[in-house]
């Protein structure tokens, strides 16, 4: 009867430390409905994981305003690695067009270019969010 | 002059064909609502509502004296000197940060032929983040600002530029070990402390713990230390160095609006000067090498009152509230930075067309010193045509355009004085609420800044969304992307970074550990002491070969590590 | 990945959260938040495995540093070898539901260690200092084997005896310069209080702070109840081993009733919060023309506000009986949402 409400992390990794990008999306997303974790720059490809696993999220999005990206695909593998491959990854900022496609092929659902709209980020989200959940422990792994 | 007259012909006959002002008015008026509308509302930035015309009901010369005076005098609002750009422009002092020390000389010394006049260093972001860079992924090395750990790597950066000619600005937050490396370069090089000119970009750390959240460095109360500490030792050996830089550019970059920027600025100013006073430095000695660094951004008229309405203010507020006597503690100098957040990643070559409107903006505002970005930041650290094109279009603005020709050209205008007025009036009442709030360390460490400036941003991004405010390329006049080429990014040569973390390691076994231990003992007990410098010993610490990293770790388990403050 | 795991011996997610599986747990503690009625059989379930952890809560107004002494006292935790789960609560958006959940953000060096366990449990409407979910989410964790649970309950608008239940000891959180000092602390948490703590015992004011609590404890001195006040600086790192110490012996003294409760101890807390919530939700749903009626009878027939109460009462109650429970109560005027947007 009642929706299990989408919970995403939005997060940077890396060095750069500038949030407006980040903190306007997230405040987006909590008014879509969603349950957004929050965490300031700079956090480790490790506390990522970690902190994924344990909000039990379904999407993760990194904000990336700098040179940050490159490093999202270590971050893919540790996720794999966790047993987290199922969840939802995308990436929001400034990635060069001819470094799109490296964090497509790393397994980056969706990039979203500086341009992006509110409606757009919500939608694909929400989108994208619903499908990994899918993938996730259900209620019946619980009852048995 | 006392009266302003509206009507001037001298023939009496004219002067009856001649409608009233009143009449005038209301018939265009008419005319205006009858073709556009009342309902037509137009906001800036800081949301002051602009009107459609101004006049001398408005502003008029009678406040000639009051809200303009003349440059070099009180109220300042024509700028700080009396010859200003007609005497001497600005200094052309681009930010530049990018891959080893010796990808930065190469660059620096290119930029130094083609018309810059100072030089300013961008760390990398590992740097930023209080790290060297044997502990840093080499991925990210040098993408975004130059690897300086060493008083050896700022040698290479700087080799053959004549420190004791030329301005360095360094991007180099508490507890300036970039500084402290240059003075240690300095020192090699047999030049005098007296002779090194230029500003410690990054000195600022509320604006840090505000909009970079660097809390990777010191806490708050160690950062407070160091910087008092940074300018007592700047005053005593240093004296031609600007210790202090309010970093405006990152509440305005964070998403605070012009007036709020300025607020927040002018009140961190307040703070840094009542800290130092607190010690028992005398204002005169300390508020001339205070400076101010700004986000210029592409709202052209109240880019221009903001600046000329700060100048007024902290002219004010050194003399009346700080008891600063001698005028150079009133002068509001600024370096602008055409604002990078107005640039778009879409059809990137039309970054050009806004760095110059946003760098006329800074010219016209009266600006001390200036970077314009290239036209590719906003995609990537830049690449060197387009760090070119961005001299370029500051020598074409001073020697082809004429816009020095006159000392405050917009000055006089009824609409840029009716608006200097009205965000000179937004930005005490953003000065009042800091000051309600206990002053700007107290109001950032209880959120209420973060919290301002969370708002307006959602609001900015809101007028974008909506399309109120427009922006080419990305919520108007869309192109298909495919047909815009993009530039390729900048990346360092990840053979050269490769070898240079190995050097960095040879470096560090090789030095002499004794007096790296001793320095940072001294280090430690300077911590732990008040009463000796603690920046002293950084600098000391610096020119034995300790590292960035290994400074900023021994401060942080002294003066405590910074946490995160306010965040969602 | 799913398909490697296919061919793995199948362990239900059940058992596996038992072996304090941390994905299992997390994907539990979802469950549990979403409620109905797989989340409350998974509740059901739970009961028979609660074992014997400890739930310290923290209490206080916004500001007084209750995430950051929380990081500082996980910290202290872990030097003494100990493992510890935190459950940090936060408002949901009265208007859309959502929530942007940053306690942790304090806790930041935590996150990679094993040994500790965050979870942001978003209030999801309830306007206590928890969310309707925390009984069971405290015995999940329980379940999973973590002996130290932390609770942070969101900075205002708690009702206390809420808290009590649930918590073996609670800390209630004061700092200076919160407006009235003490008078921030609301009426009624000093009763439930094991521990007074001042944070930012650094700032100046903080002694007097210390002595009007010490004053207003003197007054229910008769009760016999000792209530230490301890000063902290959880930016410094000052006090916290003490705090960890009176905490410890505070938990010593609750072993016995915890042992006398068992594993049923959460239960008045849990039903009370359903039954709040349920009241709630059922009072909002009547039809407007009931609420028109019982003010008409008022208006003509001069019923007491007392009788008209009572009768509503009976309504929303009378309405409810065949009704499942809804746990979302949404549509507050209140609002405690402040954050930077």
């Amino acid at each position: 009867m009642q929706a299990e409400q989408l919970r995403v992390l939005v997060t940077k990794i890396g060095f750069d430390g500038h949030d407006r990008g980040s903190r306007v999306v997230a405040a987006y997303l909590r008014d879509a409905g969603m349950e957004v974790i929050y965490t300031p720059p700079w956090q480790e490809v490790a506390a990522v994981v970690a902190l994924a696993m344990q909000e039990d999220v379904d999407v993760i999005g990194i904000s990336s305003l700098a040179t940050d990206h490159l490093i999202i695909p270590e971050l893919m593998d540790a996720l794999r690695e966790a047993g987290l491959g199922h969840v939802t990854v995308i990436v929001g900022g400034i990635v060069p067009e001819t470094e799109i496609r490296t964090l497509s092929e790393a397994g980056v659902a969706r990039v979203f270019g500086p341009g992006a709209s509110r409606e757009d980020i919500v939608e694909q989200v929400t989108a994208l969010g619903s499908e990994s959940r899918k993938s996730k422990l259900s209620s019946d792994e619980f009852a048995i | 002059m006392t009266q302003v007259q509206f009507k001037t012909p001298n023939d009496p006959q004219e002067q009856l064909m001649l409608p009233g002002f009143d009449e005038a008015q209301a018939d265009w008026r008419r005319d205006y609502d009858g073709q556009i509308g009342k309902d037509r509302r137009i906001t800036n930035r800081s949301g002051i509502e602009i009107a459609p015309i101004y006049t001398p009901q408005d502003w008029n010369a009678d406040r000639h004296m009051a809200d303009l005076g003349f440059p070099g005098q009180a109220p300042y609002t024509r700028g700080i000197y009396p010859t200003m750009h007609r005497g001497r422009t600005w200094s052309q002092r681009q930010l530049i940060g990018l891959g080893t020390p010796a990808d930065y000389n190469k660059r620096v010394r290119n930029i130094l032929e083609l018309g810059a006049s100072a030089i300013s260093l961008l760390p990398c972001n590992s740097g930023f983040r209080g790290i060297d860079c044997d502990e840093s992924p080499l991925a990210l090395l040098g993408t975004c600002g130059t690897v300086v750990n060493t008083v050896d790597h700022m040698d290479q950066a700087l080799d053959q530029v004549p420190l004791d000619e030329i301005s360095t600005a360094m991007n180099d937050p508490s507890p300036f070990t970039l500084f402290a490396f240059l003075l240690g370069v300095a020192k090699r090089r047999g030049i005098p402390w007296t002779k090194i000119t230029g500003t410690s970009n990054q000195s600022d750390y509320i604006s840090h713990y505000v909009a970079n959240h660097m809390f990777y460095r010191l806490s708050q109360p160690g950062s407070r230390r160091v910087l008092v500490d940074h300018v007592a030792f700047c005053r005593a050996n240093v004296p031609n160095w600007n210790p202090v830089s309010v970093v405006g550019q990152h509440m305005q970059q964070a998403g605070a609006t012009p007036a709020e920027t300025m607020g927040f600025a002018l009140s961190t100013a307040i703070q840094y000067a009542e800290d130092c006073m607190a010690r028992g430095m005398d204002p005169d000695t300390i508020l001339p090498r205070f400076t101010f660094f700004f986000d210029i951004s592409i709202s052209f008229f109240e880019e221009v009152a903001k600046f000329r309405a700060g100048r007024r203010i902290w002219a004010r507020i050194a003399k009346e509230r700080l008891g600063a006597k001698d005028p150079r503690s009133w002068r509001f100098k600024f370096h602008g930075q055409t604002s990078g957040v107005d640039l778009t990643a879409q059809q990137p070559l039309n970054n050009i067309a806004r760095v110059a409107v946003q760098a006329t903006a800074g010219i016209f505002s009266g600006l001390q010193s200036m970077h314009t970005d290239a036209y590719d930041e906003a995609i990537s650290c830049p690449t060197e045509e387009a760090a070119r094109i961005a001299v370029a279009t500051q020598n074409i603005l001073r020697e082809e355009a004429h816009l020095c020709d006159v000392i405050d050209p917009l000055g006089g205008s009824y609409y840029v004085e009716t608006l200097t007025n009205q965000m000179e009036e937004d930005i005490l009442k953003v000065m009042d609420q800091i000051d309600a709030a206990g002053g700007m360390y107290e109001a950032v460490g209880s959120g209420l800044v973060q919290t301002m400036i969370g708002q307006s941003a959602l609001a900015a991004q809101e007028k974008i969304e909506d399309g109120t405010e427009k922006i080419v390329g990305v919520n108007c006049y869309r192109e298909d992307d495919g047909t815009v080429e993009q530039p390729l990014p900048y990346r360092p040569d990840a053979g050269a970074m490769k070898a240079h973390v190995k050097a960095f390691r040879k470096f560090k076994r090789e030095r002499s550990q004794q007096e790296v231990d001793t320095a940072i003992s001294e280090l430690r007990r300077a911590s732990d002491n008040e009463e000796i410098n603690v920046f002293e010993k950084v600098v000391d610490a610096a020119s034995v070969g300790v590292t960035h990293g290994e400074i900023i770790s021994t401060l942080r388990e002294e003066l405590g590590f910074g946490h995160p403050l306010m965040v969602a | 990945m799913r398909g490697e795991a296919m061919e793995m011996p199948k362990v239900s997610a059940f058992q596996r959260l038992l072996d304090g599986d941390v994905a299992a747990l997390a994907r539990a503690i979802s469950l549990l938040e979403t409620g109905g009625p797989v989340g409350d059989a998974l509740a059901d379930r739970l009961r028979d495995h609660v074992g014997s952890a400890g739930v310290v809560a923290f209490t206080g107004p916004p500001g007084a540093g209750k995430s950051t002494l929380i990081n500082a006292y996980v910290s202290e935790l872990r030097q003494r070898g100990e493992s510890v789960a935190v459950l940090a609560v936060d408002p949901s958006s009265p208007l859309s539901g959502g929530a942007v959940l940053g306690d942790r953000t304090r806790m930041g060096e935590h996150s990679a260690d094993a040994r500790v366990f965050i979870r942001s449990v978003a209030s999801r409407g309830h306007l206590g200092g928890l969310a309707l979910s925390i009984p069971a989410i405290v015995d999940a964790v329980d379940a999973a084997g973590w002996s130290n649970i932390v609770l942070e309950t969101v900075g205002a608008g708690q009702s206390e005896t809420e808290i009590a239940e649930i918590a073996d000891v609670n800390i209630v959180l004061n700092a200076p310069g919160l407006g009235d000092d003490v008078q921030a602390i609301k009426a009624g948490i000093l009763e439930i209080a094991d521990i007074l703590v001042v944070n930012k015992c650094d700032l100046p004011l903080a002694d007097r702070t210390i002595r009007q609590l010490k004053a207003m404890l003197q007054l229910r001195r008769a009760e016999g109840r000792n209530v230490p006040i301890l000063p902290t600086s959880a930016e410094r790192g000052e006090g916290i081993g003490a705090l960890a110490d009176a905490i410890a012996a505070k938990m010593d003294g609750a072993r016995t009733w915890m042992a006398d409760a068992g594993t049923s101890r959460r239960l008045p807390g849990l039903l009370r919060l359903r039954a709040e919530a349920a009241f709630h939700q059922q009072l909002h749903a009547l039809p407007e023309s009931d609420m028109e009626s019982i003010v008409a009878k008022m208006t003509m027939e001069g019923l007491s506000v007392e009788s008209a109460t009572n009768m509503l009462t009976a309504r929303a109650v009378a309405a409810g009986l065949h009704r499942p429970l809804l746990s979302a109560v949404a549509n507050s005027e209140r609002d405690h949402w402040h954050c930077g947007f």
